[in-house]
């Protein structure tokens, strides 16, 4: 790969807040950002587009967060998934992360944790 | 006036009222509409605004002082804020102080009609004011909109202020249950600092107030403060109220300390089902092993839920578990059943028709699941 | 001096009719009025906070399900989205033919379980009960066929938690509806048994997979009058008698009650064609007799969607089936309808269902008939019978646009037209729709054992209602 390209990052909310700021964020981060808003365009998205990071909300309209990396999965697409959640539950914890999500993070979350573990994510 | 002059006049207002509102309809759906398309677009603009000067903090942004009256910049400044939390929201909000902002909500607020701008007023202070409104906002504690002290609370919570704890649990006992409760959440943000203020009050109250003593002590619980345990055993003891002992045992469970031990096993012979039953679902929250007798004893308690709430503790042992699957071959059929729900909770259904699967069961699998296959009677 | 009785009566349908639309009109006032006072703190009452904190109350949804495979997945996992703190889900499968229990047991991987299930209410044989351990407790009860209040009853009985929610398989709802609902709840824990939600028609709105996309009014006549109607009622009405302590009808599409209330009065009675009407004015007349203090609400943000009939030939067994309901709850209620011991319930919207309602299609059917009748035999002249007819017509049409009007502060129905589709059927809903349903109820009056099931509403599910209207 390329070490020198722009990583791209898949964010994938039916929130415009989190949208605009997730995509003002990680651009000034000096990533490429594309946007999906609702479940199907996620899946379609994260299967055409070459995309090194999803960063996904787990409810969305359409196929739930899950779904979609289970859908992912098993069509042989290995991008790693950050699961955002507004529900407070260890279940949906366990659950994301069974299914093959990398990290979750809960929402309200502060913005520079979120920054710095896309930036783990793709050490220098 | 005749029949039919009332008549020719009824059917004139009637049409007419019909015209104004279709023509109300008609035309204010398009205002409406125009008004719903400019605030979106104007949001979306503070959205992107307020993005940049939450990632690159000393931007040099153009923003007017008569933006901040704009409601889809609240709008856009809550929603954001309601998503981020910790120390950049903090410079969301000297960014947005920066204008004089708050003081005109505070202004705002403080008005007597109004009654939308006082909320909103009230919403934008809790959440972006500093605490140099702090005291704008315990002036409203006890205002006479209940959504308004909420948001008085919940913006004290914000702040960390803690003379305001002590301004919320005494207002416990005077409060509709729905202003409480949301209280009750408000406390949970100024976590253990709110601890004592609360035993204070339960100790103070709980002989004449029932509602407003049984919700500190729950609060309590949503803290989790393991010191309020030893206040909690000495309350349980000389409370006379059941509403009081049941939210006491209760928070003495959900908190978790074995030294609650003895507290909840006295309870659990008490005359009323309702303590036995909680005292059962705290026995096993509280770790403690030597609760298994007990817990085993309450499988065949004369109340339901009692049973109930012995069998899914027991599941939390691993004794207890083997408690369990002997329970299986009980003569009591809901002491079977409540076994073998506790034991599906608890993954052991799975578990054994796995170990079936691969051939190596336990005479204890093969009986859970023999059990749950057989014929369903349900009891009259 | 039969042309004067004959010219009287015609006065006297007329009139009938007048006051049935003030009547409409002073509670849509009331309900306006009402719905103006909520609105601004149920817009800033922060959603996402009850829905993360630990004091709001633990509820069981309440699944009846029969014959439902076309969309009971989808409705399940749409309710098991719903974000509340403590819930659990539970279906009845109601000996359905279709498959509707393999579907379910494939989809959340379930297994068959034993339960400490308690027949607190009578109901029908339970085979089996099922659970699933993911991210929602899914409880499934499996028995024989018994109804849907027999449903519901076996799911009381095994409810785990103080409250429920009584709802239907084919339902569009969001956790704020639960959230909004529960709220009324806390408001007062005490003497709260019950919350009305805000039911409204799916048909024609954009649905994926059990979430509500965009709305919009139905294309067609049939689903678009009950639109309409749904307005009235739910816009116009209930929030009116439920600010006079008077709700008669807690819909069974989004009911809350507590689950020791509903045990008190021996759940829902079995082969009710109107259960949920019964169910409420059993509450009432319970808590009433025996001076217990409660309340039952109707909250108007409490919205959810479903499916109603989209051709003649469904809408018709439906209301056919619900006046029948009616006949037998005015029936058993009937000393209630205008005694004063049971205050505005009995005296203003029970007789209001008894008058508007029960009678409604006898005295318009005989207004049918008298007026013409009179004007041909000379009794009245053509101006009063033109302006009768005009005043009935705009009466109606007033108080449609009331609701009409109300329904604006929701803004589901944005677009052009949205706002045209509904005024059209404003306008000619006067015109043959209406009058076809109280023949249908006259149908219902005059007998015919026949439409004793749930209503088989072809159900095309949740996920596939798309473009059909």
């Amino acid at each position: 790969m390329n070490q020198a390209a722009p990583k791209r990052i898949l964010v994938a909310d039916d929130s415009d807040t989190i949208t605009t700021l997730l995509e003002t964020a990680l651009t000034a981060g000096g990533y490429e950002v594309l946007i999906a808003r609702n479940g199907f365009d996620t899946y379609e998205l994260g299967k055409s587009e070459n995309v090194d990071l999803v960063i996904l909300d787990h409810l969305m309209p359409g196929l739930l967060g899950l779904e979609i990396i289970e859908r992912w999965r098993s069509e042989g697409i290995e991008v790693p998934v950050i699961v955002l959640s507004g529900v407070d539950d260890d279940r949906t914890v366990v659950s994301s992360l069974e299914v093959g999500a990398v990290d979750f993070i809960r929402k309200p979350f502060r913005l520079n944790e979120l920054m710095a573990r896309v930036k783990q994510r793709f050490p220098l | 006036m005749n029949g039919i002059e009332l008549l020719r006049i009824a059917v004139l207002v009637v049409y007419i009222v019909s015209g104004l509102l279709l023509s109300s309809l008609i035309v204010g759906k398009r205002i409406h509409q125009r008004r719903q398309l400019a605030h979106y677009r104007r949001r979306a603009k503070y959205l992107a605004l307020l993005s940049r000067g939450l990632t690159t903090p000393d931007l040099r942004v153009d923003l007017g002082p008569r933006v901040a009256e704009d409601q889809a910049f609240l709008d856009a400044l809550i929603d954001i804020r309601t998503s981020v939390i910790g120390p950049e929201s903090d410079e969301l909000a000297t960014f947005v102080g920066r204008f004089g902002v708050m003081e005109g909500y505070a202004r705002r607020l403080r008005g007597r009609l109004f009654v939308t701008r006082r909320l909103r007023a009230a919403v934008a202070l809790a959440e972006v004011a500093d605490d140099s409104f702090a005291p704008v906002l315990m002036d409203h504690l006890g205002d006479r909109e209940p959504e308004i002290r909420i948001q008085a609370a919940r913006g004290l919570a914000r702040m960390h202020w803690t003379p305001a704890i002590d301004a919320i649990v005494d207002r416990f006992s005077v409060e509709n249950p729905w202003v409480r409760s949301r209280f009750e959440d408000t406390l949970l943000s100024f976590g253990s600092k709110a601890t004592w203020p609360l035993i204070a009050y339960i100790r103070v109250n709980h002989r004449f107030e029932s509602p407003g003593s049984a919700a500190a002590i729950r609060t309590l619980a949503n803290l989790g403060d393991r010191d309020a345990v030893t206040p909690l055993i000495d309350i349980l003891g000389r409370a006379s109220d059941i509403e009081i002992k049941l939210a006491a045992i209760e928070t003495l469970g959900v908190l978790g300390v074995p030294l609650a031990f003895e507290s909840l096993e006295k309870m659990f012979t008490a005359e009323d089902w309702r303590l036995r039953a909680k005292a059962a679902t705290a026995l096993a929250k509280v770790g403690d092993p030597r609760s298994l007798p007990a817990l085993s004893s309450g499988l065949i308690d004369s109340n339901w839920w009692v049973r109930r709430n012995a069998a899914q503790g027991l599941s939390r042992y691993p004794e207890g578990i083997r408690r369990l699957h002997a329970a299986i071959r009980s003569a009591f059929p809901f002491a079977r059943d409540a076994a073998a729900e506790a034991l599906a909770d608890a993954g052991e259904v799975i578990a054994a028709r796995q170990r079936i699967e691969e051939g190596v069961p336990t005479d204890e699998d093969l009986e859970l699941i023999e059990f749950i296959q057989s014929e369903l009677v349900v009891p009259g | 001096m039969t042309l004067e009785i004959i010219k009287w009566i015609g006065y006297g349908t007329v009139a009938y009719y007048v006051v049935l639309q003030v009547y409409m009109f002073a509670l849509a006032l009331l309900s306006g009025y009402v719905l103006r006072r909520t609105y601004h703190t149920r817009r800033f009452g922060r959603v996402n906070e009850m829905l993360s904190s630990q004091t709001s109350p633990p509820i069981s949804i309440l699944i009846p399900a029969y014959n439902e495979v076309a969309g009971i997945v989808d409705s399940v996992r749409s309710m098991s989205i719903v974000g509340y703190p403590r819930f659990e889900i539970v279906v009845t499968n109601d000996g359905s033919t279709d498959g509707t229990l393999e579907a379910l047991i494939a989809a959340f991987r379930l297994e068959k379980v034993r339960i400490p299930y308690r027949p607190d209410i009578e109901t029908a044989r339970i085979r089996a009960f099922y659970r699933g351990r993911g991210a929602v407790d899914i409880t499934v009860i499996d028995k024989e066929n018994g109804g849907r209040a027999d449903a519901l009853n076996a799911a009381i009985n095994a409810a785990r938690y103080p409250y429920v929610l009584c709802t239907d398989a084919d339902v569009v709802m969001d956790a704020a509806a639960l959230v909004r609902g529960m709220q009324r709840v806390v408001e007062d824990r005490e003497r709260t048994i019950g919350v009305g939600g805000n039911i409204r028609p799916l048909n024609g709105s954009r649905v994926e997979l059990g979430h509500l996309i965009s709305a919009s009014v139905p294309r067609r006549m049939i689903p678009r009058m009950q639109v309409l109607e749904y307005m009235r009622t739910f816009l116009a009405s209930r929030p009116g008698w439920s600010a006079m302590s008077a709700l008669p009808l807690v819909s069974g599409a989004f009911g809350i009650w507590k689950r020791s209330a509903l045990l008190e009065v021996g759940g829902y009675k079995r082969g009710h064609l109107g259960e949920d009407l019964d169910i409420t004015m059993r509450l009432h007349r319970h808590h009433r007799d025996k001076g217990i203090p409660y309340r039952i609400v109707y909250e108007s943000s409490a919205v959810l969607w479903t499916e109603v009939p989209d051709n003649v030939r469904v809408l018709r067994r439906q209301r056919i089936r619900w006046h029948r309901g009616l006949m037998t709850a005015t029936r058993d209620f009937l000393p209630m309808t205008f005694n004063p011991r049971y205050g505005a319930l009995g005296m203003v919207t029970w007789a209001g269902f008894f008058l508007f309602e029960f009678l409604a299609p006898l005295l318009e059917v005989t207004g049918w008939v008298m007026l013409p009748l009179a004007y041909a035999l000379g009794a009245l002249n053509t101006e009063t019978v033109v302006l009768m007819l005009l005043l009935a017509l705009g009466a109606g049409l007033m108080n449609s646009l009331v609701a009409l009007w109300l329904d604006e502060p929701y803004g589901f129905y944005t677009g052009p037209e949205d706002t045209s589709r509904l005024i059209v059927i404003a306008m000619i809903e006067s015109f043959g729709l209406r009058q076809m349903t109280v023949l249908w109820r006259i149908r219902a009056v005059l007998g015919g054992k026949r439409t004793r099931h749930w209503g088989q509403m072809e159900r095309k599910g949740v996920a596939n209602l798309g473009a059909r209207a």
